[in-house]
């Protein structure tokens, strides 16, 4: 463990002397990113401008799931986002091997070798926008679930990880350019709405085989009901159940990669 | 540039972009499954708690057309914005091979934009159908064969702005190594500004009022309206002079941005 938080450092290290190297790209994409959250704190003020609530949610509500919403992407895109993006790049090239002959997790090294600086500013800044949206709501939280949030925002970022991987893998028998990431992209629309909008057969499935409404949606609401041991369980399950995919789904990739013309 | 070489360069571009056909259908379907269910949980959320029959002029029918119109229309006005390729040829030094042709690099790349739009074309139409066949024909917009003949050059026009946006953004590359977020940028800004994720009807009046002046409404609200048969003869002929308009605009500024770049470009590559 400590050796693999002592590799973690040195990835950090390389990481920042890296981002500044490129001074003017570091900017732009903080500007970028800031650009996100004004564009969707408009969209959702704007679409609260017709109506008191959605899904049970208050616009004081709204403005929290989507300041969580921030703060989950700003996570991903600092810790995954940019080894995400390689992944598939060093499969089609067959550059993989380079990375599986080290004597570390191969998962942990790809997952995590990179730490994108940039985006390190947009997670303090997504933080920031999170601590005005809590202290602006009018009603009651606890610290106690306050506590439970930061927690299940943890584990939503956890699993925003898990799925975009488990739609990169597909690279590895597919041979497209990026996987299904794309298909990520697309579908990542149905977490960035309240979950209680959805109905039936598709709230059941974003709460469990496609556990979208998990990532933002349920830890904004543990927020305002409280955390029961129901809901412990069942973030408990989800993330076994997708941790133990991807697991499953990363050994077999390995097994089946042959190099330059996998 | 000639005819004949424009023509080849879309459909060289066409078919480069097929050589990954699964991943495009995959990808279009998977979006436009999400547009739909998205907006249609989202709206119906809406709907029902305010329990009007409209919001703004819009029945929860008409704003489902307008946005999953604008979400169909939107791909083929952005085209392949993301890939770049023009701040890719600056910073690995292959615009260089493009000084020495007998050609000018814009129009050059504006082919291969067209190209790689011509798939997207091919499935607006298509699931643009394909809904109609499954929802049917909806009530509330007035499409005709008259509005969608009218359409068209309102998308040419819409993507040819789209495209003169980008290219300034992606000249930036001259000075700096990665233009990617400038596409973003862009991209963010245009969509809700331009009407692409909220009708412009939902701002505040002064806003839409406001908005109506900016370029990014010609690529997206703007033909949207032309196809749902919104807009009177008069309102069409000013929306498409005022897209020109802006073309011409933004055409201009990237001259003194496309000569200064120049005169610094090296041509050495990464």
């Amino acid at each position: 463990m400590t050796r693999y938080f002592r590799l973690y450092l040195h990835f950090l290290r390389f990481s920042f002397s890296r981002a500044f190297e490129f001074r003017v790209d570091f900017w732009f994409r903080v500007v970028m990113d800031c650009a996100f959250y004004a564009v969707n704190l408009t969209f959702f003020t704007l679409l609260y401008g017709q109506t008191e609530t959605i899904g049970g949610w208050n616009l004081g509500q709204a403005y929290i799931f989507v300041a969580g919403f921030f703060l989950i992407d700003a996570i991903h895109m600092t810790l995954f986002s940019n080894n995400m993006w390689w992944l598939p790049i060093l499969v089609n090239r067959g550059d993989l091997d380079y990375y599986l002959v080290r004597p570390v997790s191969s998962l942990f090294f790809l997952s995590l070798r990179e730490f994108a600086a940039n985006s390190f500013i947009n997670l303090l800044i997504a933080v920031g926008i999170l601590v005005w949206a809590i202290t602006r709501y009018p009603g009651d939280l606890t610290a106690m679930n306050i506590a439970a949030f930061a927690l299940l925002i943890c584990a939503g970022s956890f699993l925003f990880y898990c799925l975009h991987l488990l739609f990169i893998l597909p690279v590895f028998w597919l041979h497209t350019n990026r996987g299904l990431a794309m298909v990520f992209y697309s579908i990542g629309k149905l977490a960035e709405r309240p979950d209680q909008i959805y109905t039936d057969f598709t709230r059941k499935v974003l709460i469990s085989v496609l556990p979208l409404a998990l990532i933002a949606s349920l830890p904004t609401d543990t927020l305002f009901t409280g955390l029961t041991v129901e809901r412990i369980l069942h973030f408990a399950a989800v993330m076994a159940g997708m941790f133990g995919l991807l697991l499953l789904l990363w050994n077999r990739a390995l097994r089946g990669y042959v190099s330059a013309s996998s | 540039m000639n005819g004949r070489l424009f023509r080849m360069l879309i459909s060289l571009e066409a078919r480069k972009l097929m050589s990954y056909r699964g991943d495009f259908w995959i990808t279009a379907v998977a979006n436009l499954i999400a547009t739909v269910v998205v907006h249609w949980f989202l709206w119906r959320a809406i709907f029902s708690t305010t329990g009007a029959e409209t919001l703004r002029g819009f029945t929860f029918e008409a704003i489902m057309v307008y946005l999953i119109g604008v979400n169909l229309i939107g791909r083929v006005v952005r085209g392949a914005d993301l890939q770049l390729e023009i701040a890719g040829e600056i910073y690995d030094g292959g615009l260089s091979r493009f000084l020495l042709y007998p050609t000018r690099y814009v129009a050059f790349k504006y082919a291969q934009h067209l190209g790689a739009i011509l798939p997207e074309v091919v499935q607006m139409f298509l699931f643009a159908g394909g809904l109609i066949a499954i929802f049917g024909l909806p009530a509330d917009a007035g499409f005709s064969v008259g509005t969608i003949a009218m359409t068209i050059p309102a998308l040419w026009v819409g993507n040819l702005l789209y495209f003169l946006l980008s290219v300034p953004l992606q000249f930036v590359a001259f000075w700096a190594d990665n233009v990617w977020s400038l596409g973003v940028l862009l991209r963010f800004i245009s969509m809700l500004l331009g009407g692409a994720m909220l009708p412009l009807a939902m701002f505040p009046e002064e806003a839409a009022h406001a908005l109506r002046w900016l370029p990014f409404v010609a690529c997206y609200e703007f033909p949207v309206r032309v196809a749902m048969g919104e807009l009177t003869g008069a309102e069409y002929l000013v929306g498409l002079a005022a897209g020109l308009g802006w073309c011409g605009v933004v055409a201009l500024a990237s001259v003194p941005v496309w000569r200064k770049g120049q005169l610094g470009y090296t041509g050495v590559g990464i």
